[in-house]
């Protein structure tokens, strides 16, 4: 391994949850605990399904600010299509995976085809999206699912939390995708500079057509675990949930400019975000502290990221 | 001798309630009404089954020092500033009770459910909590009563089952009493008034519009209701709709009833511009801060909500009965400090008592 290899940002990250997780285990026992620590992977996995494909988007140098809007509006269409079309829960989830990929479809559609910055295009359907939700489901919410359903979001299989499996299957396709595929060499292509890749041939709208549409997707089988989680389903989920996921893949060492940026990064920042939420916590600080210090380690990780790289990356 | 007469009373306050509830006044439900009676005896509670949840194998907490987090919808707001000062001043007085109030910033409920299961690994003895959402934070609660946690709510309710108790700060009844007697005492007992409301549809409002209906027509007959109009919980439109309402019915109107945090000081408003302080009562639900420019300039008498203070302290003294094993399921009343004896209503709530009235005399020490 060259100096410059071990410089990377992934490294310095992954010191940096090392450091931040023999601290915190000092301040309580409870801290690294296989109770807690499957506890704290169950409280993730939304952030972390939206964060592995928000990676994808942001690499491109796009963003995507519709996502919590998206979790909003399939969680509240999975109990609407439920409870009052009547539709089987599993038909009723599949269709709301459906309408999930088909908004974020629409968001791509709306960046490639009209030109519209991808900040300002996810604005709109951020805005639209939750519109959709509140309306739809005019203020009520839906409850009373079956005790099966709980399985995916409170119960486990071989031994670990339901939904953690998911997530890592998801981790792991999509570092493979983004890291040893033709596909995940457009994307840094397309995020580098998009007029090479245009006359390099590459097929660059559909590249972004497609992200934008798993980005959906995501969010939309973050929802069906939010809401088997909580057991319950309300307009205002996910609310917020995209600045999350964008603070752990910006913490992950993607640059938010495109071309750079990798899922073991974003993974990365999910860990370290979690375990000072959740480690702070557990050592007595209270929330509000909780994120002040988390808004200064991100700051502090670009800075130190940004020293080391001043000569690698100009 | 007296036992019969008064169930007749009581019977007979049901039956015009009854009667009366779908016709009486717009923006009501259909939902029976259970008017209180009207010199304010207690009515007798109806014995529910306790229909909350137990702690699996608590330790014996009798007597021996607790530590408690206090987890409302969010933190960093007057009203839940209020019930903590309210948990503080019960710990003082108990002395073998410590309480943290830490709670989500917004109040969002996956925020809210966050905190409470980090709490659980930490390991407290009891969870205080206002729920964002009565189900989605009933798993969390479950896991904390798995886990021998006592908890108890207060504010905002969960399912009854995920929590041991809960204290409740008014009934709709009670609220109605309070402010149909308000009016009737401003007014002097006769004269025509009419409501500001949110929707005719929203939930609270119509149970309390029904309530109120029933209880002016067993105790103050001669309070003439004239109409009930909409403002959305909106600024402008309840100004509006006030100024409507005094230009429309002129020296006919004798008060306005505001449902709503936004109508009532809105009307108030209204009023004052009017001129007709003093010719116009207005009395409603609404917090103090809004409400004491009016009520300092004498325009406004009496504004009606519960005190977050005694909230407070009320649910720290009955988590601290739970723990110490005094509030069992099954009774009908619970010892609370200062506030003497609570009662056991729904099975598995305590009711902290009447509404508060906030008047010029008191209204400066609330901040919220």
């Amino acid at each position: 391994m060259t100096a410059r290899g071990f410089l990377r940002h992934e490294t310095i990250l992954a010191l940096l949850v090392l450091v931040a997780l023999f601290v915190l285990d000092r301040q309580s026992d409870r801290f690294l605990t296989v109770d807690n620590l499957f506890n704290q992977g169950r409280l993730m996995t939304e952030v972390g399904l939206i964060a592995i494909v928000m990676t994808f988007v942001i690499v491109t140098g796009g963003i995507d600010l519709s996502v919590g809007s998206i979790l909003g509006m399939t969680a509240i269409l999975i109990g609407v299509f439920w409870k009052n079309m009547g539709l089987p829960l599993p038909a009723a989830i599949g269709m709301g995976l459906v309408v999930g990929a088909f908004a974020g479809f629409v968001n791509g559609v709306i960046i490639t085809r009209f030109k519209v910055p991808p900040l300002i295009a996810t604005l709109g359907t951020l805005a639209l999206y939750r519109g959709i939700a509140e309306g739809v489901s005019e203020a009520r919410s839906v409850r009373g699912y079956p005790e099966w359903f709980f399985v995916l979001g409170q119960g486990e299989l071989w031994g670990a939390p339901t939904q953690l499996w998911i997530f890592a299957a998801v981790a792991i396709v999509a570092a493979v995708v983004l890291a040893y595929t033709t596909f995940g060499r457009t994307t840094y292509a397309v995020g580098s500079n998009e007029v090479a890749a245009r006359f390099s041939g590459l097929g660059v709208d559909g590249a972004k057509i497609a992200i934008y549409s798993a980005s959906g997707l995501a969010a939309a089988i973050a929802a069906a675990i939010f809401v088997s989680r909580v057991s319950t389903t309300r307009s205002d989920m996910g609310t917020g949930i995209e600045l999350d996921a964008i603070t752990a893949v910006v913490l992950g060492g993607t640059s938010i400019f495109g071309g750079r940026g990798t899922i073991i990064g974003t993974l990365l920042g999910l860990v370290l975000i979690q375990s000072l939420k959740n480690g702070l916590s557990l050592a007595g600080v209270k929330s509000d502290g909780t994120v002040v210090l988390i808004g200064a380690v991100l700051i502090l990780t670009i800075l130190i990221s940004n020293l080391v790289h001043r000569d690698a990356t100009r | 001798m007296l036992r019969p007469s008064l169930a007749a009373m009581a019977v007979l306050c049901l039956s015009t309630g009854l009667a009366t509830a779908q016709s009486a006044w717009t923006g009501g439900d259909d939902l029976p009404t259970n008017p209180l009676a009207c010199d304010g005896t207690p009515a007798t509670p109806v014995s529910v089954d306790y229909d909350g949840g137990e702690p699996t194998n608590p330790p014996d907490r009798a007597g021996k020092a607790i530590t408690v987090v206090d987890v409302p919808k969010l933190i960093g707001v007057g009203y839940f500033d209020a019930t903590s000062k309210g948990i503080a001043e019960a710990t003082a007085e108990l002395g073998n009770m410590t309480a943290t109030t830490d709670g989500p910033v917004e109040a969002n409920i996956d925020d809210q459910i966050t905190v409470i299961d980090n709490y659980i690994t930490k390991g407290v003895d009891g969870i205080l909590f206002a729920a964002n959402d009565s189900v989605a934070i009933a798993p969390v609660l479950k896991k904390a009563l798995e886990a021998g946690i006592n908890v108890v709510g207060y504010d905002a309710n969960a399912e009854p089952d995920a929590r041991q108790w809960f204290v409740n700060q008014a009934e709709f009844n009670g609220v109605a009493k309070s402010l149909v007697d308000a009016l009737a005492a401003e007014i002097g007992g006769e004269g025509a008034f009419a409501i500001v409301t949110s929707t005719f549809t929203t939930p609270n409002q119509a149970r309390w519009i029904s309530e109120m209906a029933a209880y002016a027509s067993a105790c103050h007959p001669n309070l003439t209701w004239l109409e009930t109009v909409e403002a959305q919980e909106d600024n402008i439109l309840s100004f509006n709709q006030a100024n409507t309402l005094i230009n429309k019915y002129g020296d006919e109107l004798k008060g306005i009833l505001g449902m709503t945090s936004i109508a009532t000081p809105a009307a108030a408003d209204a009023v004052t511009q009017a001129g007709q302080c003093g010719g116009i009562a207005v009395v409603g639900l609404a917090t103090p801060n809004a409400m004491k420019p009016y009520v300092e300039s004498d325009c406004v008498k009496s504004v009606v909500l519960w005190n977050p203070v005694d909230l407070g302290y009320a649910a720290a003294q009955v988590l601290r009965a739970t723990a110490d094993g005094t509030l069992k399921p099954g009774d009908t009343s619970v010892q609370a400090g200062k506030l003497g004896e609570l009662q056991v209503i729904n099975g598995s709530e305590i009711l902290l008592g009447a509404p508060f009235v906030f008047t010029k005399d008191n209204i400066a020490d609330f901040d919220f």
